[in-house]
């Protein structure tokens, strides 16, 4: 039941990246919000569903998104699970395994885009990609990191106010 | 002779009196003994005035200010209201503007048949170009249809759903466009890139050309109708040890701007891939 919230909070955040946070690039990159949801309730929550979070949020943006869906689904999972683990290690420092996460994650699935593009004969220019939309967009995420991870902390509260004071 | 009573004589004298004070400050000849008589009990009428209107201010205004108060709340929320009702008229005149442009586009096209549709979204990933739009196969798109606007060529439809449907843009990476020199009348390819630039490629190095070439789709290969407007070259890049030159387009559409476009419904996009022969192994 509790994992269901997943689909509410992720088709939410999804609406708002593809209808809002996609026209609003710097230079070229922008945000993932999805991927910065993931991330957050890995570290905000000590239950082990963060991968389910990821298997759906995945789902959903390979719908709407021409990346084919392994080239999205799989980064998430990887950053949810990283987000999970960390959560065990720095425990007393939340907020910086979240931007720790954010900047692993952000190269992660910027990469794993890059791979798929290369596979499919699409020529691009590495160092453009990093200067244009890899940066920028990492920037964008550690920007909008801390609300994200504040947002997503009440909600995981919310849900498990009893786990989270026991 | 019977004697006027005493009594009377006296009322007799100060109606006397009185009426020629009165006829002498009537007459103003008294004005200034009036003014020396007068002048201490007006100041101390002002003085005492002035005290009582402070006093009464004193309990009344604070009534006024909560009802001055409560009145601007009024007004500053009906001035909100407005204001909320001015920018939703603005954006649907803006919205009424691109459909009236976009109506005198297909009047003027009649061979073409039009679906008007608006952008509702953008692909999450920086690395490509697509937009979303709002209609989808139960309004008769299918995989392949051109999409324009009333200033040339946007792209096609890549995905479809019943109600949604994923738009490649031409500043995609992936699209490769057959393109048309209109003033050389010499043939291309357009591609687009990750970050949205796009670039006529594969231009013979005979060829020459200057900025300013308007480029049309040239209809080869089957996934456009011939004839629409892309844009113009902006530069060339020629190389002297490369076989084909290179040319950076400014496309006549604003892709980071698109409200609506049209899209063609009564185009078929021809496959031809299986008619090029793929490399041997």
């Amino acid at each position: 039941m509790d994992t269901l919230i997943a689909i509410p909070v992720l088709f939410l955040t999804l609406l708002i990246q593809v209808t809002a946070v996609s026209r609003l690039p710097l230079l070229h990159g922008t945000a993932d919000l999805v991927l910065l949801t993931l991330i957050a309730w890995g570290i905000c929550t000590k239950t082990n569903n963060a991968w389910i979070w990821a298997l759906i949020g995945g789902l959903m943006t390979s719908f709407v998104s021409a990346v084919p869906g392994l080239a999205v689904i799989i980064p998430y999972i990887v950053v949810a699970l990283l987000a999970q683990l960390l959560h065990g290690q720095l425990w007393q420092s939340p907020i910086l395994a979240m931007f720790l996460i954010t900047i692993l994650g952000s190269f992660m699935v910027q990469l794993t885009t890059m791979v798929f593009l290369n596979s499919n004969d699409i020529p691009f220019n590495f160092a453009l990609a990093l200067e244009a939309i890899i940066i920028p967009s990492l920037i964008l995420n550690l920007f909008l990191s801390l609300p994200i991870y504040l947002l997503i902390k009440d909600i995981s509260q919310w849900v498990y106010p009893i786990i989270e004071y026991e | 002779m019977k004697s006027i009573p005493t009594r009377t004589l006296q009322i007799i004298a100060g109606v006397v009196v009185v009426v020629g004070i009165l006829l002498l400050a009537l007459g103003g000849i008294l004005r200034p003994v009036i003014g020396v008589v007068m002048d201490p009990f007006i100041a101390a009428q002002r003085w005492l005035s002035d005290r009582v209107i402070s006093v009464v201010d004193f309990f009344t205004l604070p009534r006024d200010v909560t009802n001055l108060l409560q009145r601007n709340v009024t007004l500053e929320n009906e001035i909100s209201s407005l204001q909320s009702q001015v920018i939703q008229l603005e954006g649907q005149l803006n919205e009424a503007k691109v459909l009236y442009a976009l109506l005198d586009f297909a009047r003027a096209r009649p061979q073409n048949q039009y679906l008007a549709s608006a952008v509702i979204g953008r692909d999450p990933s920086p690395f490509l170009h697509y937009i979303i739009i709002d209609h989808g196969s139960d309004d008769g798109i299918r995989y392949g249809m051109p999409v324009v606007t009333q200033q040339g060529l946007v792209g096609r439809v890549d995905a479809v759903t019943a109600s949604a449907s994923r738009v490649q843009l031409i500043a995609d990476p992936g699209s490769v466009i057959n393109v048309r020199m209109q003033s050389l009348k010499r043939e291309g390819q357009l591609t687009g890139s990750i970050t949205g630039d796009i670039s006529l490629i594969n231009i013979p190095q005979d060829v020459v050309v200057n900025p300013g070439e308007i480029l049309l789709t040239s209809g080869l290969g089957g996934n456009y109708p011939p004839d629409v407007l892309i844009g113009q070259v902006t530069s060339v890049i020629k190389k002297e040890n490369e076989l084909f030159q290179i040319a950076s387009v400014q496309p006549i559409v604003n892709f980071s701007t698109l409200r609506a476009v049209l899209i063609i419904t009564n185009f078929k996009s021809i496959d031809i891939s299986p008619l090029i022969p793929s490399p041997a192994p």
